[in-house]
Order: C-alpha cells, then sequence, then structure tokens
C-alpha cells in the first residue's frame, strides 16, 4: 500500500472528519439537554447551506465570511422549532418525538425542493481549487479552512458551556431538570436556546462545505445518518464523544475509500456502528443510558 | 307561463347543433392529420442538461420535417412530439412510455440513458409498439430478442473497439506512446457496460499500452478525491475516464488539484467531456480533452446549417446527444413515408428496410441488422479545441489535427 496514497487518505479524511464533528456536536448537545433525538439535523445542515450559497450568489459574501448570519438564522430557526413544536412533546412517549421531528424534516426538504429546485448546486470560491502541498501530499485548500473553522467552534462552543452562565445553565438542565426547574431555571427558554445552537451547529458545518461539497435538497437524509453513527460512537450527549467519533468517523470513511472499492467507502462507518452497538452500545464516551 | 332562460325546446335545439358539430370534428377544426411520436429524455434530475439537449434536438427535426410538408403519403400529416420526461430515473422512463403509449404514440424514441431505455424496450415490446433508440450504448438492450425495439446508435462493443483503434493510432502518428493507463467509470449500467467492453477490445487488439487500474464510482459521488488519489498512486500516463456530465467536471478539478501528470485524458466514450457546460465551467481546464463519441460529420455540407440553426434557436452548441435525438426523428419520418401507415406492423417493416445514406452523423448508411442495431453507427474522437469539440479522427471526417501529448493542466495560465 502506497505509503503516500495513506497518509493522503488520513489527511483527508482528518479534515472531513472536522466538519462532522462539529455536526454532531449539535446533535449530541441536543440530545443531552433535552432527550430529544433530532430526525431533522441533516436538514437543518442542507438550509444552512442554501442559506450560505444565496449570499454568496447574490450578495457575493464569502461562505466562511457569512458564516455569523448564516449560523444566527439557523439558531433561530431551531429556537423556533423548539419553542412552539418540540416543546409539546417533551413529555410524550418517544415515537411521537420521532413522528413529529421526521415531519419537521420533510417539510425542509420539501421546502428546499420547491423553493430551489432539485439541482446540486456548489460555491465557485475564489479559493475552491487552491491546494497546499506537504511534500508529496496535496491538501485542498478550502477543506483545510472548513477543518479550521469546525474545530475552531467546537472549541468555542465548549469553553461557552464550561465558561459562561447560559452555558452552565443548559448542562444544568441537562443533568437535572427537576433541580433546575426548582432553582427557577426557565427550563423551556434553555431548552429553545439549546435547540437553536444546535442546529447552528449543523448549519455552519454545512456552510462550510459549500465550496467543496456539492449539495441539493436530497442531501439532508445521509447527513442525518452519519450524524446518527459519530453520535453513537461517541456516546449520546457527550460532546468530547462527538468530537472525536466525527475524526474517527472521517478517516475511517476515507480509509474504507482507499482499501476498498471507494463505491463501499460507507460500509466502514456503519459497520463501526454495528460493533459499537454490540460491543459498547454506550459508545466512546457515553455516560447515561 | 314564461320561465327566464332556457326553454326545453331552446336546450333540445342547442344540444343538436352542439352534437353535430362535436361528431364532426374536422368541420370545426380543419382537416390536418397528426401523427403522435414519443419522445422520452431526462430533462430533469443528475442528467438534465443532456436530457434537454436530446429534447430540443428532436423538436427541431419535427418542425423541420413539419415545415417541409409533413408526411407527403399520410396526407401531409403533421408530426407531433409528445414529451416524456424519466427525471433520470428507469421506473419513471417505463410510466412515461406507458403513459404516451396511451395518448396515441405509435413510436417511441429515447431515452439517452441504457437503464432507462431498457425498461422502455420492454414497455414497446409488451404493447407492441416500435421503438427507437436514439441514444444508448448497452450491448444487451438489443440482445434480448426483441422485435419491436431499433437503436441508431453504436453498442458499447463499437465504442471499445474504435477508442483502442484511434489511441493507437494517435499513438503511432505523434511518436508518443503512453504506458501505463487507468480507467475510470462510472458505476451505472452504461459505465460497467462501456468500461467491460473497452477492456474487451483492450485484450483483443493488443495496444502498446497497459491499462494498470480499473476504479469505479458511483454517479452520485460528490467528490472524487481519494478515487484520484488511488488513480495517481497507480502512476498513469494516459486517463481513460468514463463520466456523466456532474463527475466528469469534478474529476478534472482533482486532476488538477493533485497534479496528475499525464500525457491527455482521452474518454473511451462517454458524456461528461464535450458538452458546453464542461467547456464552461471548466476554462482552460476543459481545453484538450478527448472523447470518442458519435459525432456529427463536420464534412456533410448539411451539418453546418442545422448546427447553426440550432445554436441559433437554443443559444447551445449542437453535439452528439442533440445530434442523435435529431436524427432520430428524421428516421422516423422516413420510416413513416414508406409505411404509409401508422400501423405497427407496416412501421416495423418500413424501419427495417431502413436505407438512410445522407445522413449528417459520422459513420455508413442507416440500416438495422436483424438485431434492430445499426450496424454501421460508428464513432469520431473528439477534442476540445479553442472551446469546442472538434473532429480529429478518423481522417475522412476531421476538421482539425490532434493535439496530443497534451500541456499540463495546471501550467495552462
Amino acid at each position: 500500500m502506497d505509503p503516500v496514497l495513506l497518509a493522503q487518505a488520513t489527511l483527508n479524511g482528518l479534515m472531513l472528519g472536522g466538519v462532522y464533528s462539529l455536526m454532531a456536536v449539535g446533535l449530541s448537545l441536543i440530545f443531552g439537554v433535552m432527550r430529544i433525538i433530532n430526525f431533522a439535523h441533516g436538514e437543518l445542515m442542507i438550509w444552512g447551506m442554501y442559506l450560505a450559497y444565496w449570499l454568496f450568489t447574490l450578495g457575493g459574501l464569502d461562505p466562511l465570511l457569512s458564516l455569523p448570519l448564516t449560523t444566527a438564522a439557523i439558531f433561530g430557526l431551531g429556537y423556533a422549532i423548539q419553542r412552539f413544536l418540540v416543546n409539546r412533546i417533551l413529555e410524550v412517549p418517544e415515537e411521537m418525538q420521532v413522528l413529529l421531528l421526521l415531519g419537521v424534516a420533510l417539510i425542509l426538504t420539501n421546502g428546499a425542493l420547491i423553493l430551489f429546485g432539485p439541482d446540486s448546486r456548489r460555491a465557485p470560491t475564489a479559493y475552491a481549487l487552491s491546494t497546499v502541498w506537504l511534500g508529496p501530499v496535496v491538501l485542498d485548500v478550502p477543506r483545510l479552512l472548513a477543518f479550521a473553522l469546525a474545530m475552531a467552534l467546537t472549541g468555542g462552543l465548549y469553553l461557552f458551556l464550561r465558561g459562561t452562565d447560559l452555558g452552565r445553565t443548559l448542562r444544568a438542565a441537562a443533568d437535572n431538570r427537576v433541580g433546575a426547574l426548582l432553582t427557577g431555571t426557565d427550563v423551556e427558554r434553555v431548552y429553545a436556546v439549546a435547540f437553536g445552537i444546535g442546529a447552528a451547529c449543523a448549519a455552519a458545518a454545512g456552510a462550510l462545505t459549500i465550496s467543496f461539497l456539492p449539495f441539493a435538497p436530497s442531501g439532508g437524509l445521509p447527513l442525518t445518518l452519519t450524524s446518527f453513527i459519530v453520535v453513537i460512537l461517541g456516546g449520546m450527549g457527550s460532546l468530547p464523544g462527538a468530537a472525536l467519533g466525527g475524526l474517527i468517523v472521517g478517516v475511517t470513511e476515507s480509509f474504507g475509500a482507499v482499501l476498498l472499492v471507494p463505491s463501499f467507502k460507507q460500509v466502514v462507518p456503519f459497520a463501526i456502528v454495528i460493533g459499537i452497538l454490540l460491543l459498547r452500545p454506550r459508545g466512546l464516551f457515553g455516560g447515561r443510558g | 307561463m314564461r320561465t327566464a332562460g332556457i326553454t326545453r325546446r331552446g336546450f333540445l335545439r342547442g344540444a343538436a347543433g352542439a352534437s353535430g358539430a362535436a361528431a364532426f370534428p374536422a368541420v370545426l377544426r380543419g382537416q390536418v392529420p397528426e401523427v403522435k411520436v414519443g419522445a422520452v429524455h431526462p430533462v430533469s434530475g443528475l442528467l438534465a442538461r443532456v436530457g434537454q439537449a436530446c429534447r430540443s434536438g428532436a423538436q427541431m427535426a419535427a418542425d423541420e420535417v413539419n415545415a417541409a410538408g409533413g408526411i407527403r403519403s399520410l396526407g401531409g400529416a403533421r408530426l407531433s412530439l409528445l414529451t416524456g420526461d424519466s427525471e433520470t430515473k428507469a421506473e419513471v422512463a417505463q410510466v412515461e412510455a406507458e403513459r404516451l403509449i396511451r395518448e396515441g404514440a405509435v413510436i417511441l424514441t429515447g431515452a439517452f440513458d441504457s437503464g432507462h431505455t431498457m425498461a422502455m424496450a420492454k414497455v414497446a415490446e409488451e404493447r407492441r409498439i416500435p421503438f427507437l433508440i436514439d441514444i444508448a450504448a448497452a450491448d444487451q438492450i438489443t440482445r434480448q430478442g426483441y422485435r419491436h425495439v431499433f437503436r441508431n446508435f453504436p453498442t458499447s462493443g463499437v465504442f471499445g473497439v474504435k477508442a483502442i483503434q484511434f489511441m493507437t493510432d494517435l499513438f503511432a502518428e505523434t511518436g508518443v506512446t503512453p504506458r501505463r493507463a487507468v480507467l475510470m467509470h462510472v458505476s451505472d449500467l452504461f459505465g460497467q457496460t462501456q468500461a467491460r467492453s473497452l477492456l474487451t477490445a483492450h485484450q483483443a487488439l493488443k495496444p502498446p499500452f497497459a491499462i494498470v487500474e480499473t476504479l469505479a464510482y458511483p454517479v452520485t459521488t460528490q467528490d472524487l478525491s481519494t478515487e484520484v488519489a488511488k488513480a495517481k498512486a497507480a502512476k498513469p500516463d494516459l486517463l481513460l475516464p468514463i463520466t456523466r456530465p456532474r463527475d466528469a467536471v469534478l474529476l478534472v478539478q482533482e486532476l488538477f488539484k493533485q497534479r496528475v501528470e499525464v500525457h491527455a485524458i482521452i474518454g473511451p466514450g462517454s458524456p461528461g467531456l464535450y458538452e458546453p457546460e464542461f467547456v464552461q465551467q471548466l476554462g482552460k481546464l476543459s481545453e484538450f480533452t478527448m472523447d470518442n463519441v458519435p459525432w456529427h460529420n463536420p464534412r456533410n455540407p448539411k451539418t453546418g446549417a442545422v448546427t447553426a440553426a440550432f445554436e441559433k434557436r437554443y443559444g447551445k452548441t449542437f453535439d452528439t446527444n442533440s445530434g442523435y435525438a435529431y436524427e432520430a426523428i428524421l428516421i422516423v419520418a422516413d420510416a413513416l413515408e414508406r409505411a404509409r401507415s401508422t400501423k405497427p406492423e407496416a412501421l416495423l417493416e418500413a424501419l427495417r428496410g431502413t436505407n438512410i445514406t445522407d445522413h449528417i452523423m459520422v459513420g455508413g448508411p442507416v440500416r438495422f441488422n436483424e438485431q434492430g442495431d445499426n450496424a454501421n453507427a460508428s464513432t469520431a474522437l473528439v477534442q476540445i479545441l479553442g472551446g469546442r469539440a472538434r473532429v480529429v479522427k478518423p481522417a475522412a471526417f476531421a476538421e482539425a489535427r490532434a493535439t496530443f501529448p497534451v500541456p499540463r493542466l495546471w501550467e495552462r495560465g
């Protein structure tokens, strides 16, 4: 096996893995705080991509620069979804939660289809074809930037949760809902913020990729599935788990493409999920059941 | 008692008049017989651009036939093109074929994609409606013993043989012979059949280069960086891609980014490497790409007029897709003319007797063998020169000299 090829595969996988991490951290946060599995996660990511795309195409704003706008907008969408929809079903059986969020996913997907059409899009930024060479190994500049920003945002989120009052409140509500209620926390608002942040993470992850990965309304489901794989691997509710899980899934997917037939690359992450569920169901860092 | 509005007598009179008129529509509309011809193409979905080019070609041909007086043997009947959209899905192609037959199509054309065409062929055979394939390469389609299916397009087998022949000639002429070729192909029915036929032809004809690696990838792929990295690791000096339009662009971009050093990119025969969108999206990177595809004959004086008319009407370059869809309708018109009827058996008989020598595509006269294939349909080697695909081989049809080897992708300024 060619060492350059292996090094290339590792680096490519790592870079994409950073984006997977950010995406999954959002999903894990939502689950950790309110025990909701966000089946519309991939669709929120796609909407983040479309927003960044239109800001680029119509406003000339680079997707990396328009990130604050994109994340703020999808944060708002997530907040609204939680506040007006998900809030009503917090106490009901899980099947209802699944149905509601699947319904939201369908609306988002088909809304995008009606508004933007089925064609796949990409944002041809000026640096879309730029590369950086480390000896014989080539690094894609857009991927590198996406990785750097994704890791920075994940780190930022971690600091926010540790260091700020709101962050601590979120963690408190996640740990002990009744206790948080008793101490006067506006739990509903906290939940809405958590969902908003989760959605914003997904949107940010998406916006980072639009200069090198084509996207279309139908792309939501595969992204949701990948987020699930990462979160199952890392442990539901664990943010470090999601971050590490994303990198692992990125690298193993890349290895799968190199060692097996490239069309089979998804087999490896799914095989890992099966392995995890059989051997260590709580994931790498998962604590609670 | 006087009632306002329609009286009973008035109603009866009106009804008699209306039903009389309805029973004799000719009196109302004027006598212009119509022959309905079905055309199914992927005008939405993954292959949308190509499908739209096909539909435009077919429509232009139908309008041309009508402008010249329609089908004279059927009293100047106009061709009415009933179009269907397969949405780039075989199941939808099948449903559309059935719908067009229900709406009165006496013959079907289509469908560009081999998988869709396979599905339509089954429908045509079951409903006993003739089906003239305008574009589809997979050999299996006409090897199923169907009586109603005809194909005016080279089969995969032909593509493979001609690709090897053209490349061998090119290398001999220029004195530059690559030794290690990498074959990359989409993994749908078309891609697999084309790849297989290239490998078979390679084994049979033994050209001076080896195919050191074959890499397949899904049509829906978003990202070819790993595949190209693998190709690069095989140290190729020649790249043979079998693509669809979207992945062709992704592929060349990756080859550029990863600096894969090859003498040329030569497609053994696929869409994606010559369309106006390919040139537009890649700019300088698209220049010098070669593809072994059926093409319109630049030496035929009629071709210039047809390409100009197409470009004027649709604002897009005329290529093999619009060309073969165009030609299919002309063949249908010719068959209708000789059949003097729209009945399936008469049409089948007429199609079997087709012998068109004056047509604008590369290759010999249009004639169908027992399997329904036009054995004279052939390919040409085209190269993007100055932003347009030009025929560089065979010499009998060439309009330019091939540039080989080609400048490196990353040294094109």
